[in-house]
Formats: structure tokens, C-alpha cells, sequence
């Protein structure tokens, strides 16, 4: 019988621990649940196992023998076979070529065995007849396909391996009802004969519909294994939460805001690509948290707000006054401001000194043609001082700044005049401690300020500890709005998991 | 994920000379001192004051081309611009046939070929931010029409005369000595480094060239910047095309021709790199000096232009291979 274990795998990236104790054990004819919030190290356990990720230090035995997975080659020949959460299909390929890609039938050693590959891929293309969708065929390139259909196409090559061990990430996400209820029949049918299945997915009805037993991973440490019979939903809720449960987040600064307060930020009904009819309001001094699993929306939702990304629907006012950016310039005219948490592909301009890093803003608010140094260098001070941003001299490259004090200077440059609403895209991610403890000073200042500020965070204790309300959105919606008491790590985890 | 920070680290103090050697610019200037010196031996009289002199009014003919050639390709994503030789020849006729010989005619000529050019820039930047054209597939065919649009021209109609003041002014000396188009050459220089370190045009492309994701998201009306710099090449070719009108008398088939490649080698050789966002003109104008000497230096030794041509073409290469590929800035 198969057996994978995995004893204190542990990885760094970096400063970062992004694993700490991972153990793991699977067995042959068992669905084995793998759960955890966003940057438990859930993924990185999964990365070790199909060889991309080399652990710093622990084991993996495989049928009783130490193995070392050198990459995904080698995961494969020993017997694994991976579904890819970001679809890794051809897109000019067919579907009976994308299914047998990995392993393609050969005439001479040359040539693609037309029939071999024709009747291979029938047998996994047969396993979704009824529910595959129209327009579904082994001879139609992928590119034709519906989203729902290229995960059906990923999930017959991730079967087409054959492999004794089936590792799942995600593979429901774009799947409706009937395909899915396909699919765990076909699970089912493969435990039976002995294969071991990994399933990863952050629907609870569809873990304890599907799975036999339940690994929890919280803050890089596997917390504990459980029998889906002997458990349940707040027991696992409460295991991925742990000791954090029931700290209310720190009390907010009372909406104080000199002068007069209102409304920062207004959106109703707003829809677009990834989201659809998001509505909620920020006052002036607040600080609004979006949270919720990855990619729901939150970012779609400020991208759009922003200019950045169309939208479909809906009524955007700031400070009263309906508006619609077309770009990103319009919104920076009406005073919005947006910081990405991808600094390298939206936020910094490399090799440019760290001046013309803060001073795009001020250009276009002020209308300015001639570029006067000295005095830019006097306003571009002010921001990152505040930011506490340290370097060399103001006409060095931001390259040659750290990353936390990259995305500052990047931050800094909203700062020389002072927007009205600021949206910030988990402007924390990758960088180190203290940048991020400045970053939230600065943050709740501005708040004070009289600025409504939008905080999308993908690390639930930024979320907790800095927002005065947290919307929780899942699938594109706002599911849940959390303040005051209820602010609280387990109800969040609550309400990103529960089915939408 | 975070983005490769490339470690630019400053040099410690003793290694100020290595830094220095390292600039494309001064690597230049080395070279044109270097060749000079060996013109001089192959043919004594090559590096005389008057030879250089001559040899700076070809390079300021190739150093105009140039200034154009080197904004778009500062702008980034793939900016290039082939059509410059074009509108280089359609300027020089057009111009000729407007002033056929008179001084009066050469306000009117400078006019109208400064507007043609910039209209095919616009054109070249509409098919390439509108259309999502590759600038080399855009400008390339832009290119093509010009080059049927010359042969169109030229069909019945004299090629014209450049005026005499025209022509006194790219040869003659103007002032200390120098003459004017060497003036002109100078202003365009510090025209372009006040654009480029002082207007806040200038700074939005260097944002433009280095990230063009960042300086949307920061408000930069990226498109709009794209287009000026493609209308502002054609416009800086026009103007060449007038000076080489004044420098050859009269126009004739295809003059401009020859200014495409070597636009871009100079370019490159002045250290800005095809992949944009770093560099400047200053290194430019070095590099279409440099560039000039070295065509001299081939007619010396009775290279003819085919195997100029081969030689430019391997010269482009071989920088690709030092600095032109540039390090993936995007991660």
C-alpha cells in the first residue's frame, strides 16, 4: 500500500520562514484534506512534495524509503502526479494533447501516434461525458474552452498520470455542481482502488463531503490530523485559528478627525471582472479592511475603484461627488490613491533615482512642466521622513534600496499632497517588520488626518489589528462585515470559509 | 513575490577610473581618439583640424537623425524607429522643391517638412499605441510607403535646389568659425538635456521606458508620451533632411537611406540600450561622432559601402553583446 510522509520539512525564503514543522502523512485509499489559512505553508508543503521547492531541512519517505524529490521530473517518476492551481495548459493544443501532454504516445520515435493519442484520451475525456459542457471535444484547442472546462481538461491530464499519489490544489474552484459531484465520484472510485489523494480547497461543504481525514497548517506548523467523521467545521476553524482566538483586535481610534467628518468613499453595486455588486462605504478616518481568502475580489474591486481595471456596473462618489476614472490619472485627479502590493510591476520605476520614484504624483496634481530639483527635493522630504525611509541620497537608484524601503519611497510619493482616499493592495507584502510597523504608524496617522484608507491584506493579523471594520468577501462578494467585538480571527476564518 | 533588485552598488574609492571606463560614453570618446590617431597614421592629414571639422558636420547630419532615434527608443517597449531614413529623404526633396534656390523659400521648406515629418510620427505612434502595432513592424512599413511615396514624387518632377544660404549654413562658418549646422547640433544637445533631466515630459519617459505599468498606475499618460516621441523622431528627421539638402546642393534618390542602422548604433553606442529607460543624449552625440570617424577611417582604407554597410551591421551586433540586451528589468 502507498504511503508519503513528510517529518518537519521546514523552509526559509529569505529572513522569511515561510515553513516551520511540516509533517504529513498519506496513506493508500484515503482522500487526505490539506488546510490552512493564506501563508500557513500549505503551498509550500505541496511545492515540496512535487519537487519545485527544496526543503531546508526534514524528510520525505515514500513506501517506507527516504527519497529527495530533485524536481518535478523525479516527483513524477516516483509515482505523483500534481494538478496545478494556475492552469498550465497549452492553450493552441488540443484537448486529447493537453491531456496526454506529460507522456504523448510516439510513432518511431518522432512522430505523434495519432490513434494512440485518440483512444488514450477518450477513456478520461468519457469520465465528464454529460457534464464536460457544450462544445467540448479531444480535438478542440484549449483556447475555445470556458474556464470551468480547462480545469476539467487539468484535472483529466493530472488522472491521465496514472500516478499512485494524486495531489489536488484547488481543482474545484471553476467547476459547478454537477461537474463537481462527477469528480468526487471518480475520487471515490480511485481511493477505492488504492490511490492516495492530496485535496486542497477552501470549501468546507466540499472537504467534508469528499474527504476521509483533515490536515490543519497554521503558521507554517502542522497543527493536527483528524478524522472528517470525528470533526467539524468550528473545530477546524478553531484549529487553524489557534491561540489568537477571542484577542479583539486593537481598539480603533475612534473615527477622531478634525474638522468635518462624512463619507470618504462611496461604492454601490459595483461589478466587474472577478466581482459583482460590492457596496460599502468609507467614512473620513476610517480604516476599512477588506479580507477573505486570495484573489475574491478585494483587489479587483480596488483596481477597478482606481481606473485600473474596467468595471461593469455600479456608482463610485468620493467625498460625495459621483465619479468614474477611466484611468488611473482621472482617479489621481479626484484625489484617489492606490499602492500595489507588487511593487516591482506596479509601483517602482527601476534604475530611476528615488526623486523621480515619489515625484509622478506631484506632476500631475500641480500641473507642472519645468522640473525644479532643489525644491522637489524639499517636498519629496517631508513623505519619506515620515515613512521613516532610509537611504543614501535622494538621487540614488531605488534599486539599491531594500525592498520595504522601496515600497516607502513608493508610498511617499502620495504623500506630497495629500489625497483624499487611500487604497491600499496588500501594500505589505515581502517586506520586513519594521518597514511594515512604520507603514501602519503612518497609516492610522493619515486615518487622523481626515483620509478614508481601504486596507487589503492578505495576513489576517495586519488586517485584525489595523482595521476599524473588515469586510469579508468571498467569490467576488462581500459576505460578512466585522467591527467592534466581532473583529475577531475566528469569525474572519469563518466567514472566507464558508461556502459562498 | 518581490522584484530582483539589481545591486547597483557605487564603487569603492579606488576604483573611480574602472567606473569611469565603464561609462559608454567615455568609452567612446576613447575610441573616436583612438581611430583619429590611427587615420592619422594611415594617411597623415586625417586628424588635421579641418579634416575633424568636416568629419563633425557629417555627424551632426547623423547626430539629428539621432537625437529622435534615441527618445523613442528611451520610451521603451520595443521603441524603434526605421521610417527616420525615409522621412530624412522625403524632407530633403520636399524642401528642395519648395526653395528651389531662393533663400525666400527657406522658412516655408523648414515648415512643411518639420510638419510632414511629425505627421508621420504621429502616424507611426497612433499604429503603435492604438493598434498595438510593434514599433519595428509599424515603422517598417511605414518605411515602405515613404519609399514608394519618394518614387511617386520623383516621377516628372525636378528634384530642387537647396537655397544658397542653406547651404552656406551647413558648410560655411557661422560663428567662431564653426559653421551653423554644427550650432544647431550643439542646441539640439542642450535642447535635449534640458528635456530629458528638466521638463517633467522628460522625466515621464525615462518612467515610461524603465516601467511602463508603474508610470499608468502613477498617472502618466503613457500613450500620449508614445506618440510624442515617435512625432518628435519624424520631426527631428525632417529637420536632418533639410541640412542634408544644404550639405549635397540637391537632393537625389533615397539620401536618407543610409541613416537608419547608424542611428541606432549611435544610440546604442552612447549607452542607451534598446530595451529603454536609461541613457541619454549626451552619450548620443558621442556615439554618431565616433561612428563617423570610423566611416571615414573605411574610405580611407578603401572600404567601399557595401562593406560599410556589413561592418555597421557587425558593429550593432557585437555592442547587442556588451550592452544592448539589457538586464530583464520586470521580474
Amino acid at each position: 500500500m502507498t504511503e508519503l510522509l513528510i517529518r518537519g520539512a521546514r523552509k526559509a525564503y529569505g529572513a522569511t520562514l515561510a515553513l516551520r514543522r511540516g509533517d504529513f502523512d498519506l496513506k493508500g485509499g484515503e482522500v487526505h484534506v490539506l488546510i490552512g489559512s493564506n501563508g500557513s505553508g500549505k503551498s509550500t508543503l505541496c511545492k515540496i512534495v512535487a519537487g519545485s521547492v527544496k526543503p531546508d531541512a526534514g524528510e520525505v519517505i515514500l513506501n517506507g524509503q527516504p527519497v529527495t524529490i530533485a524536481g518535478p521530473q523525479a516527483s513524477r517518476a516516483l509515482g505523483i502526479g500534481i494538478f496545478y492551481q494556475e492552469l498550465s495548459l497549452s492553450a493552441r493544443r488540443t484537448v486529447a494533447e493537453n491531456i496526454l501532454l506529460p507522456d504523448l504516445p510516439m510513432k518511431g520515435g518522432l512522430f505523434v501516434d495519432r490513434v494512440a493519442l485518440a483512444s488514450r484520451a477518450a477513456r478520461y475525456i468519457a469520465e465528464f461525458d454529460g457534464v464536460s459542457g457544450e462544445g467540448f471535444a479531444a480535438d478542440t484547442p484549449v483556447f475555445k474552452l470556458r474556464a470551468d472546462q480547462r480545469q476539467l481538461v487539468e484535472i483529466m491530464k493530472t488522472l491521465a498520470t496514472e500516478a499512485p499519489i494524486l495531489i489536488f490544489d484547488e481543482p474545484t474552484s471553476a467547476l459547478d455542481r454537477a461537474q463537481v459531484e462527477r469528480f468526487f465520484e471518480i475520487l471515490k472510485r480511485l481511493k477505492g482502488e488504492g490511490r492516495a489523494i492530496v485535496f486542497i480547497s477552501h470549501r468546507m461543504d466540499e472537504i467534508f463531503a469528499i474527504g476521509d481525514r483533515v490536515t490543519v497548517i497554521r503558521d507554517g506548523e502542522t497543527v493536527a490530523t483528524s478524522n472528517i467523521a470525528e470533526t467539524d467545521v468550528p473545530s477546524v476553524i478553531r484549529q487553524m485559528v489557534g491561540d489568537h482566538d477571542e484577542v479583539v483586535a486593537a481598539p480603533p481610534a475612534a473615527p477622531a478627525v478634525s474638522g468635518d467628518t462624512g463619507t470618504a468613499l462611496g461604492v454601490e453595486g459595483l461589478g466587474g471582472s472577478g466581482f459583482s455588486n460590492v457596496s460599502f462605504s468609507v467614512a473620513r478616518g476610517e480604516i476599512l479592511g477588506f479580507g477573505g481568502l486570495h484573489g475574491q475580489g478585494q483587489s479587483a474591486v480596488l483596481r477597478a475603484i482606481f481606473g485600473a481595471a474596467p468595471r461593469a456596473s455600479g456608482a463610485i462618489a468620493v467625498r460625495g461627488e459621483p465619479f468614474a476614472a477611466a484611468n488611473p490619472r482621472q482617479a489621481i485627479a479626484r484625489g484617489v490613491a492606490y499602492v500595489s502590493g507588487d511593487r516591482g510591476r506596479d509601483g517602482i520605476v527601476q534604475g530611476r533615482p528615488i526623486l523621480e520614484n515619489v515625484t509622478p504624483v506631484h506632476f500631475l496634481r500641480n500641473r507642472l512642466r519645468i522640473v525644479r530639483p532643489g525644491e522637489l527635493q524639499k517636498k519629496a522630504a517631508g513623505p519619506l521622513d515620515a515613512l521613516k525611509t532610509k537611504f543614501q541620497t535622494i538621487d540614488h537608484p531605488i534599486n539599491s534600496l531594500s525592498g520595504g524601503n522601496q515600497q516607502k519611497v513608493v508610498i511617499a510619493r502620495w504623500l506630497i499632497d495629500r489625497p483624499d482616499v487611500l487604497l491600499l493592495d496588500d501594500p505589505t507584502k515581502g517586506i520586513d517588520l519594521q518597514a511594515k510597523s512604520d507603514l501602519f504608524a503612518l497609516i492610522r496617522q493619515l486615518a487622523g488626518e481626515g483620509l478614508g484608507i481601504v486596507l487589503y491584506s492578505s495576513e489576517d493579523a495586519e488586517l485584525l489589528a489595523n482595521a476599524d471594520r473588515i469586510l469579508v468577501f468571498n467569490s467576488g462578494s462581500v459576505t460578512r462585515e466585522l467591527s467592534g467585538e466581532d473583529r475577531t480571527r475566528y469569525n474572519l476564518y469563518h466567514a472566507a470559509y464558508e461556502a459562498a | 513575490m518581490s522584484a530582483p533588485v539589481s545591486t547597483q552598488k557605487t564603487a569603492p574609492g579606488g576604483n573611480v577610473m574602472l567606473d569611469l571606463v565603464k561609462q559608454p560614453i567615455v568609452v567612446a570618446l576613447i575610441l573616436i581618439a583612438v581611430l583619429l590617431a590611427l587615420g592619422e597614421a594611415l594617411s597623415p592629414g586625417f586628424a588635421s583640424l579641418q579634416q575633424i571639422l568636416r568629419l563633425a558636420i557629417v555627424a551632426a547630419l547623423l547626430g539629428i537623425v539621432a537625437a529622435g532615434q534615441n527618445l523613442v527608443i528611451l520610451g521603451g517597449r520595443e521603441g524603434i524607429d526605421l521610417s527616420v531614413g525615409g522621412v530624412v529623404s522625403l524632407s530633403a526633396i520636399l524642401a528642395g522643391n519648395i526653395m528651389s534656390g531662393q533663400d525666400g523659400g527657406i522658412l516655408p521648406a523648414v515648415l512643411a517638412c518639420v510638419a510632414v515629418g511629425a505627421l508621420f510620427g504621429l502616424f507611426n505612434g497612433l499604429g503603435v499605441t492604438l493598434l498595438r502595432i510593434p514599433p519595428l513592424v509599424m515603422t517598417l512599413g511605414m518605411l515602405g510607403v515613404l519609399q514608394g511615396l519618394l518614387v511617386v514624387i520623383r516621377q516628372g518632377i525636378p528634384s530642387g535646389r537647396a537655397a544658397p544660404a542653406l547651404s552656406q549654413f551647413v558648410s560655411q562658418p557661422f560663428l567662431f568659425g564653426l559653421p551653423g549646422i554644427i550650432w544647431l547640433w550643439i542646441a539640439i544637445g542642450l535642447f535635449m538635456a534640458f528635456l530629458l533631466k528638466r521638463t517633467v515630459f522628460g522625466h515621464r519617459i525615462y518612467a515610461v521606458g524603465s516601467n511602463e505599468q508603474a508610470a499608468f498606475m502613477a498617472g502618466v499618460p503613457v500613450r500620449t508620451i508614445r506618440v510624442a516621441l515617435f512625432m518628435l523622431s519624424g520631426m527631428f528627421a525632417a529637420v536632418a533632411g533639410i541640412c542634408l539638402l544644404g550639405y549635397s546642393g540637391s537632393s537625389f534618390a533615397n539620401v536618407g537611406e543610409t541613416y537608419m542602422l547608424p542611428s541606432i548604433i549611435a544610440v546604442v553606442l552612447g549607452g542607451t540600450p534598446l530595451a529603454g529607460g536609461r541613457g541619454g543624449y549626451t552619450g548620443t552625440m558621442a556615439g554618431a561622432m565616433l561612428l563617423v570617424v570610423l566611416q571615414s577611417i573605411l574610405t580611407t582604407i578603401n572600404i567601399d559601402e557595401s562593406g560599410r554597410q556589413m561592418i555597421f551591421g557587425a558593429t550593432l551586433l557585437v555592442l547587442m553583446l556588451f550592452y544592448g540586451r539589457g538586464k530583464a528589468m520586470r521580474g
